[in-house]
């Protein structure tokens, strides 16, 4: 009881800390004042109370269940927002590198979050059983791996998709400032603050005097160029993560299933996605191939990683199912 | 402007030929060109025909690359393994591919091709995950009938045609397996061990302005090229100096790395393919006392699946037993399993569980599946009988097994008699002979129910075990194949760094170039050239200022 109760305090918690940060992005984004920048950055200080958060809360999940807390849906999407705070910190405390990879996670965490805690889930909370064939050791690894693994590549082809965001819009000075507003319902959260850094950056230019159209050009595609080494570098990093869990699930398959690989539509839509990010990473062994082209595979990689997670699952076929909506 | 830009249109029209004719491809590569027309440094634009030139030459010296080597450039994916071993290979072999048509090496080792096909095989897979795989054709016919084709084209003829109902072992998604086998070799071959030798081959730079081309480049006006050797070593850089030039590298290993990536991918295709061809598989449901031998039950499933003696092994199953949670469900199943030789001796015991196999002589036994074989019950004292159990199918996969003990003369056409359910080996359901509910008994309580005057003890409860045997040559060749994916896929991480210094005069010009990490690089390099000690001269006399 008194489990469940905690269970129930961490989980709000880091959902309301979560919602705070997101409406200090939304202030920053629409207000767009000085005094603010105070509160702004108290925002990485919520992800990381959020952080503290959702580690309570798997650890009394751990505690309370008797297993390592990644034996359904509701437990992999608290895990996965766990890994994209993750990333949020890495990126907080690397402060020699200040980057755009926080506007990314803080959202995602929020969605995550807020998706597994809402009521599409209700039935899900409760930690279930493990069947025999998850006994095992190899779940530890196969499943924190692959969560790692679709949280890092997420970040990097949201990334992508704000590099392919910028790439493809029209811009114009004036058309830009009156639209903010507009764009940012038009645009997914992810790039928002991409937006406002580069119109931070335009203002500060106009102030100077500069040849508006040149400057804002350069910024551009320097934004764009540092999207593009980031999500490269990210992508790349969960690649290494997603191989690893694929292969340690081939391995804990012949020691469960009695075969490396089944050809069962979960390992078949991973395998199809690792495959789609070894083609984003050789697009991007070509120099004289834009960021574009690759940013696109790292689009179709985006879509791809939610099939393989949820869209198996929603089916509810093949062996994984016990990671369906409609486990138990 | 223009004549930095000249070498980029050159490369477009280069790489157009191997390009995929898709319209976006298109599109796109002309937008970038109009975004990085004005933005392209001029350093960046003669660093990479700087770096082609480079490439251009030491291909000419191993004299079996084709031109597409010099576009695929620089990347990542092209590295090299262990270099020295790698090149040595590349030396062996290259009598015999002398004689291979060169242009099917250079088309093989195209990138774009390579790409197509990995999109061709994802989205193989893809529909092969779509259509049901392995149902009878009447399924087919219809799930995908003529006269109403799915998206307006698709029927079971070109299911049928395309063996897309055993997609993962149709000659299409087999042929492109083999195609991207082929073209992992040629690129290995072709691309990345004479990108090795160009890594391994370290040079100095002579002149300022080749260092001022890198992608970093920063002049010192006072400093001394020791102090930034030692500060470089320091950084764990490799350094080379001679006179006035320094080279320095490091993660050299994350050029290699690679190499070893579609090496173990190649790996891993050969095991698969031992897998395919060489194994033995088979299930049995055995009731708890008996034996089978494992040559009855394994079934070649390849051209090259040869027995072993181990196949003349005889298991016994002394016990199955299963484990319960709390709330009444299974958390786990064991069987003691004894192997016998020919002359019944016992050579292993072992208990098996799920995620706990057995393995003897090649063949590995598995613990998949359980089911209820018999119940033992004593009748007034009479028996024990043994009454088998049947599987009842009731909407749902959950098992459901049950019995009937004949009351009375057997031989009568309507026979009454005591029913008895279960769905697992842990409680039996009892019904009386009007089919009423008469109570549950746990076959280890021993606990006698009366039924009609009848005094029903259940004395056990004899499960039989699913098991799994499987001989695979292809485990341990997988299993290598999977070890070297995941370390080199580690080690590609790694960004090769390349620093080259010049001291002229007093000044220190350094450039510098990563293949990864290009976005820490600037930083780190000057967080590094910061820590340069400035040279103190009474006499400042010649200074070059920094630009």
């Amino acid at each position: 009881m008194i489990f469940s109760i905690l269970e129930h305090i961490l989980t709000h918690i880091s959902f309301s800390v979560v919602s705070i940060v997101l409406t200090i992005y939304f202030l920053t984004l629409l207000v767009n004042l000085d005094e603010i920048i105070g509160f702004f950055d108290s925002s990485d200080k919520g992800i990381i109370i959020t952080f503290f958060g959702i580690t309570g809360l798997l650890l009394t999940r751990w505690i309370y269940s008797g297993h390592f807390p990644l034996s359904n849906l509701y437990e992999s999407l608290i895990f996965l927002s766990w890994a994209f705070s993750i990333i949020h910190m890495v990126s907080y405390f690397n402060k020699k590198q200040q980057n755009k990879l926080n506007t990314i996670t803080a959202p995602s965490v929020i969605f995550i979050q807020g998706f597994a805690t809402s009521g599409l889930l209700n039935k899900m909370p409760q930690s279930a059983i493990l069947v025999p064939a998850l006994q095992s050791q190899w779940l530890m690894m196969h499943v924190s791996m692959m969560i790692l693994g679709y949280g890092a590549l997420l970040c990097g082809s949201l990334l992508s998709i704000a590099l392919l965001v910028i790439t493809f819009r029209k811009v114009g000075p004036t058309f830009w400032k009156k639209n903010i507003k507009k764009n940012f319902l038009l645009n997914e959260l992810f790039s928002f603050d991409v937006l406002y850094y580069i119109n931070e950056r335009n203002s500060i230019l106009l102030q100077q005097n500069i040849n508006f159209s040149f400057s804002r050009n350069y910024y551009r595609y320097q934004l764009i160029q540092q999207l593009d080494f980031w999500s490269f570098r990210i992508i790349s990093l969960g690649f290494i993560f997603l191989t690893v869990g694929i292969l340690s699930g081939a391995v804990w398959a012949n020691e469960t299933w009695g075969s490396y690989w089944n050809w069962d539509p979960k390992e078949t839509w991973a395998f199809i996605t690792w495959t789609i990010f070894a083609i984003y990473l050789h697009i991007k062994t070509n120099r004289n191939v834009r960021g574009i082209n690759s940013a696109i595979v790292a689009l179709i990689g985006f879509i791809l990683i939610w099939i393989c997670y949820f869209g198996v699952n929603l089916l509810g076929i093949g062996l994984h199912s016990y990671g369906s909506f409609t486990s138990n | 402007m223009i004549v930095t830009l000249n070498p980029k249109i050159l490369h477009f029209s280069k790489i157009h030929p191997f390009s995929r004719p898709s319209s976006y491809l298109c599109r796109t590569r002309n937008v970038s060109l109009i975004t990085n027309c004005k933005l392209q440094k001029p350093q960046d634009g003669n660093q990479r025909s700087s770096s082609n030139r480079n490439l251009t030459k030491t291909i000419s010296l191993s004299d079996s690359a084709p031109p597409v080597t010099e576009e695929t450039g620089d990347g990542i994916v092209k590295g090299g393994g262990n270099g020295g071993g790698g090149g040595g290979d590349g030396r062996g072999g290259l009598g015999f591919l002398k004689i291979l048509p060169r242009k099917v090496l250079s088309v093989l080792s195209n990138l774009p091709l390579a790409i197509t096909e990995m999109f061709t095989i994802a989205a193989l897979m893809a529909l092969g995950t779509v259509i049901e795989q392995g149902e009878t054709p009447d399924f087919y016919f219809q799930k995908y009938p003529e006269d109403n084709p799915v998206l307006g084209f698709f029927t079971w003829r070109w299911i049928s045609t395309l063996g897309l109902d055993h997609m993962y072992s149709a000659p299409i998604f087999l042929g492109m397996l083999v195609l991207l086998a082929a073209s992992l070799m040629a690129c290995t071959y072709t691309t990345q061990i004479p990108l090795v030798k160009v890594a391994r081959r370290w040079s100095f730079m002579k002149s300022d302005e080749a260092i001022k081309k890198q992608e970093f480049a920063d002049t010192l006006p006072r400093a001394s090229i020791q102090d930034l050797g030692m500060i470089l070593m320091g950084d764990g850089f490799e350094v080379f100096m001679k006179g006035p030039s320094l080279y320095a590298f490091k993660g050299l290993a994350g050029r290699f790395a690679p190499i070893g990536v579609h090496i173990a991918m190649l790996l891993i295709m050969v095991g698969g393919t031992l897998s395919a061809t060489g194994s033995f598989r088979g299930s049995v449901t055995v009731p708890q006392g008996l034996n089978f031998v494992m040559g009855d039950v394994l079934a070649p499933i390849g051209f090259f699946s040869i027995p072993t003696d181990a196949f003349n092994t005889e298991v016994h199953v002394n016990r199955f037993t299963m484990d319960y949670y709390d709330s009444g469900e299974v958390s786990q199943f064991h069987s003691d399993l004894s192997l016998r030789d020919l002359n019944g001796k016992e050579v292993l015991r072992k208990t098996i569980s799920v995620n706990d196999p057995l393995r003897y002589g090649g063949v590995t036994v598995y613990q998949t599946d359980w089911s209820f074989s018999a119940l033992q019950v004593t009748k007034d004292g009479e028996g024990p009988f043994n009454l088998a159990m049947a599987p009842i199918k009731i909407n749902g996969d959950k098992k459901l097994y049950g019995t009937f003990l004949p009351v009375g003369d057997t031989n009568a056409p309507n026979v009454k008699g005591i029913s008895m359910l279960a769905r697992d080996l842990q409680s039996i359901v009892v019904y009386d002979l009007d089919g009423k509910f008469a109570g549950i008994r746990r076959p280890s309580s021993k606990l006698p129910i009366e039924i009609n005057g009848m005094k029903i003890v259940i004395e056990d409860a004899i499960g039989s075990t699913g098991l799994e045997l499987k001989t695979d040559p292809g485990v341990p060749v997988v299993y290598a194949g999977f070890g070297a994916l995941m370390l080199t896929t580690c080690i590609s991480y790694l960004s090769h760094s390349q620093i080259w210094a010049l001291q002229n005069g007093t000044a220190l010009v350094v450039g510098g170039k990563t293949n990864r990490a290009k976005n820490q690089f600037p930083d780190d390099m000057n967080r590094l050239l910061d820590q340069v000690p400035e040279l103190i001269k009474k006499n400042t006399s010649v200074v070059s200022e920094q630009s």
